[in-house]
């Protein structure tokens, strides 16, 4: 018992001691490309095209064909959302036979059998997002030998597995729209802090990064307080945002969440503590999770993309891509009402700024 | 039962203190780690013991202490639960999926504590009179909870539930409903324990079955009625987990049975069973969540959370092994 209670004295101390240095913001340290503070679209370097080359592919330049769509899993409004994307994409096309088919639960063997059933049954083509970059390689590999068009979203295989991969957001994107947002609510000078899913996460570590970035170049002011983790779980998460404002009192302004589970977390913790309109949260999450919030007028905005836009996108690409008017070496394709999008390193495709949910738009979205 | 801790009902002589220390002593170790803790952070930053911030942290793991009594009564009698954390989640969407359907809270509340007793009184006949060790049934019961859960929700969140249903946060005098049933619903079953018959009855079997049976008790019997026990305390739980915020997720936190039984162990309960109290348990809850508060506080990652809680369980453990030795 005497033991316990010493090595815990122990470990406190030598962690108030050996851990009070520098802010550490959960950043990855890799290099990082903040955007312009204006809003001025990036240079964008060509690099070239990475994609794979589909075999003996017939000509179907105009013609009608039939393609399907397989999410990572069906029966979630997110992947509800990017299905009719591709239902709408494929009206608009008009010579386009499109169906979203996809496993229950977001599991890669299931994924794989079920594309192998398509590739046999013969399709057109593939829309895709993957549950395992590597694990669906072969399979989607095996649909290009049989002159079957690959086109991913959301989720992305390895790159010599597809032709093209349709990117919901650059990491400096959501970083951009995330630090101008959350600077608009407290001010050049505010201080915040965010809530992380780990820091060994690769995209949050990615994110973190280009935000910490974007900060030192467009809102130098502004105090990044420190990052904490929560895992992908929701009690810790309102745990963790409590102790924040707790830690920093009214020092703290702003709360950034980078996960869709750590978003609505700390918007409950700042209603409970009765802090609406004192601190400000956003973050990326899904609009049904923050509806009670923002309509509540608690919180004014939280960041991501439109996955039915991007569903749209994709079916799109796929058309172009077998029409041949979307060849390696271009640097934007026609995506219908979407406008014309940028192709960025190599073969990836980029949806465009994402999109802010708030008061006025937020009711338009179902997932 | 050479340590019952009717010893220390007696009047505090210094020896007195001794046998108190040897009856409670694991319980007095995490009340003094958690009082160290509470000094030191403060000491660093005074706003660690701000109101506001004491309420996080004796309420933040409310529902983990409520369910670690029921864990600490299985652990008693030399059984294990691993299914509990898949459990609470199934409960908790039971009781939201109730409630946005337009069912009276009460209904939302009363049912998911139902289903528990139900599902973990089934998976004590099994443990019981099926004679399969409490560690497979729950392994198994596991898989069920956490694909039906899955293929039942479709992985969507609940949300919109009634302000009404959100007993977790309702607040008396400023404190949070989770801390009242967290603490009156552990001195009950400490009180429980130690005085009621049925509730004896769980040391003397966690101790020595087979004397347990020559004086009377069925050790089978109070098998299952602490498993259908075990249940209502993490339906309850699982009603406080999910009125915690205002959507419920279809995924538990990970490792959330290996939460609850490290606070019952490391509150002092004997893995091989027989001794500890649920008092033990419910500190130790609160003790993770000042730790967690205080990794915050010091500007510390949340991995060194686990690697404490780790090093507390090996010492934990050898403690209870040294005790052990001691007496035979």
């Amino acid at each position: 018992m005497k033991k316990l209670l010493c090595l815990t004295t122990g470990l406190v101390l030598m962690a108030g001691t050996a851990y009070a240095e520098d802010v550490w913001t959960g950043g990855d340290g890799l290099p990082t490309s903040p955007l312009a503070c204006d809003g001025s679209p990036a240079t964008l370097t060509a690099s070239p095209y990475n994609g794979a080359t589909v075999q003996n592919a017939p000509d179907l330049k105009g013609k009608q064909i039939s393609i399907v769509d397989v999410p990572k899993l069906i029966g979630i409004g997110y992947f509800t959302a990017t299905a009719k994307g591709v239902a709408d994409a494929a009206k608009d096309l008009g010579n386009v036979d499109a169906k979203t088919d996809g496993p229950t639960k977001a599991n890669i063997d299931d994924q794989i059998t079920l594309i192998d059933n398509y590739v046999t049954s013969g399709v057109n083509g593939i829309v895709f997002a993957a549950n395992d970059p590597e694990a669906i390689a072969p399979v989607l590999k095996k649909a290009l030998s049989k002159g079957i068009h690959v086109v991913g979203y959301d989720s992305d295989s390895t790159p010599d597995a597809r032709e093209w991969f349709v990117n919901q957001a650059s990491f400096n994107g959501v970083a951009k729209a995330l630090i101008d947002n959350i600077a608009s609510q407290i001010g050049e000078d505010g201080a915040f802090a965010i809530v992380t899913s780990t820091f060994t996460t690769p995209v949050q570590a990615r994110w973190i990064s280009e935000m910490s970035a974007y900060t030192a170049k467009c809102h130098p002011k502004m105090k990044w307080l420190e990052t904490v983790e929560a895992q992908e779980d929701n009690i810790l998460s309102f745990n963790q945002a409590n102790t924040l404002m707790n830690k920093y009192g009214d020092e703290l302004k702003g709360i950034i969440g980078m996960t869709t589970v750590a978003t609505p977390a700390a918007s409950e913790a700042v209603k409970q503590a009765n802090m609406c309109g004192k601190i400000a949260v956003t973050g990326l999450a899904l609009p049904n999770a923050m509806k009670p919030y923002i309509n509540g007028g608690c919180i004014n905005g939280v960041v991501l993309w439109n996955p039915s836009d991007l569903g749209y996108a994709a079916t799109e690409v796929l058309r172009a891509a077998v029409d041949g008017t979307l060849k390696p070496g271009d640097t934007s394709v026609k995506a219908g009402k979407l406008g014309d999008l940028k192709i960025v390193d190599g073969s990836v495709v980029l949806l465009g700024d994402p999109v802010t949910f708030t008061k006025e738009n937020i009711n338009n979205f179902d997932f | 039962m050479s340590h019952s801790p009717s010893q220390a009902l007696r009047p505090m002589s210094s020896s007195a203190l001794l046998k108190f220390i040897r009856a409670y002593g694991q319980e007095t170790a995490v009340l003094l780690s958690l009082l160290v803790i509470v000094v030191v952070v403060s000491l660093i930053n005074p706003n660690y013991l701000g109101p506001a911030n004491i309420n996080n942290m004796v309420a933040g793991n409310a529902y983990i202490a409520v369910a670690a009594i029921g864990m600490t009564m299985i652990i008693l009698l030399g059984h294990i639960d691993v299914a509990i954390g898949a459990l609470i989640g199934v409960l908790a969407s039971i009781a939201g999926t109730l409630a946005v359907s337009g069912y009276p809270v009460w209904v939302c509340w009363l049912v998911p504590v139902l289903v528990g007793v139900f599902i973990e009184a089934v998976v004590g006949v099994l443990v019981a009179y099926a004679r399969i060790p409490a560690i497979v049934v729950t392994l198994g019961v596991v898989s069920i909870l956490k694909g039906g859960l899955i293929t039942v929700t479709q992985g969507v969140w609940i949300s919109n539930l009634p302000p009404e249903f959100l007993i977790a946060q309702f607040r008396l005098f400023g404190i949070p409903s989770p801390v009242y049933f967290m603490i009156l619903l552990t001195i009950a079953a400490g009180v429980w324990m130690r005085y009621a018959p049925f509730g004896r009855a769980i040391y003397a079997v966690g101790g020595n079955v087979e004397a347990a049976r020559t004086v009377g008790i069925r050790p089978e019997r109070l098998t299952v009625g602490v498993f259908a026990l075990h249940g209502m305390f993490a339906g309850i739980a699982a009603v406080l987990f999910g009125t915690q915020l205002q959507v419920i997720q279809s995924t538990v936190p990970n490792n959330l049975e290996l939460t609850i039984i490290t606070a019952s162990v490391i509150g002092g309960v004997s893995i091989i069973g027989g001794r500890g109290t649920v008092y033990g348990s419910t500190l130790a809850a609160i003790f993770f969540s000042a730790v967690s508060s205080a990794l915050v506080f010091l500007n510390i990652s949340a991995y060194w959370l686990r690697a404490v809680l780790g090093v507390l369980i090996l010492a934990t453990v050898l403690a209870d092994a040294m005790r052990r030795r001691q007496i035979h």
